[in-house]
């Protein structure tokens, strides 16, 4: 029970799913930066500036903090354990 | 990133970045807007009369007050980045040590776009008063309508909407 829970917590994602999230995270966070700040200044409202920054953070919050089952559809395939463990 | 906490932690410290980004733009965005707000400042009278320190209650003070008329539109000063304005009306006049003064005698804050059109005829909110408790070796003083800008991000800008065009003399004790 305790595993499960432990696992639960970490949350762990495979390496094609992390590569995956960087990305997002770095094109996303970004973009929006850039948009909260063009759509301030047209509309003139600070307000407007942080509101939409603040609701893409949490749109992407949402999307690349928890595992979820697109980041850990390519599993490791390790190789199948040898027949004779310790001899060459 | 393979874990939630590292994920936070990375995305966290990106954010953080990101928002500095954003507020050093925001704060850079101020200096574009630039505006020569219109106002019009008239000293109706000014008086000189005796009355008494404030800290020293035995000790006679001059008390200079001023009456004035100021009409100022200060729309143009309000983009986003405005969250209000302070403006004061100062008075400055050198003594004849050659020491320049400047004291305010009265003030408002805009805090709107909708009270940004100011038409007052008041009296001064702050007494006139010098250190020296006279005003005997000041021949005349200039009275000046000045504002600051205070943004949501960035730095305070400071301006003058309306200056009086020749120097207003000040009257003997008394005197009107």
């Amino acid at each position: 029970m305790a595993d499960y829970i432990n696992e639960l917590l970490e949350g762990r994602i495979d390496f094609e799913g992390q590569k995956l999230v960087e990305k997002l995270m770095y094109y996303v966070l970004i973009a929006s930066t850039i948009a909260a700040f063009i759509t301030g200044l047209a509309l003139q409202s600070l307000s407007l500036t942080f509101g939409t920054m603040g609701l893409s953070v949490a749109v992407l919050a949402v999307a690349i903090i928890p595992p979820w089952p697109a980041y850990r559809s390519h599993p490791i395939k390790w190789l199948p354990a040898s027949p004779q463990p310790g001899k060459k | 990133m393979h874990s939630i906490f590292s994920r936070l932690n990375n995305g966290s410290s990106l954010l953080s970045s990101c928002l500095m980004g954003l507020l050093l733009a925001v704060t850079l965005s101020t200096f574009v807007f630039t505006a020569e707000p219109q106002g019009n400042l008239t000293i109706g009278s000014i008086r000189v009369l005796e009355g008494r320190n404030p800290r020293r209650y035995n000790q006679k003070q001059e008390v200079g007050v001023v009456r004035f008329n100021v009409t100022a539109d200060l729309t143009p000063l309000f983009h986003w980045n405005t969250k209000q304005i302070f403006l004061y009306l100062q008075a400055e006049y050198n003594t004849t040590e050659g020491v320049q003064n400047d004291v305010v005698i009265w003030d408002r804050i805009v805090r709107r776009k909708e009270d940004a059109s100011i038409n007052v005829v008041a009296k001064d909110k702050y007494h006139l008063r010098d250190v020296s408790r006279t005003f005997r070796g000041v021949p005349h003083a200039q009275y000046a309508l000045k504002y600051n800008i205070m943004p949501y991000v960035g730095v305070l800008t400071y301006g003058e909407v309306a200056r009086t065009s020749e120097a207003v003399v000040f009257p003997k004790l008394g005197e009107l």
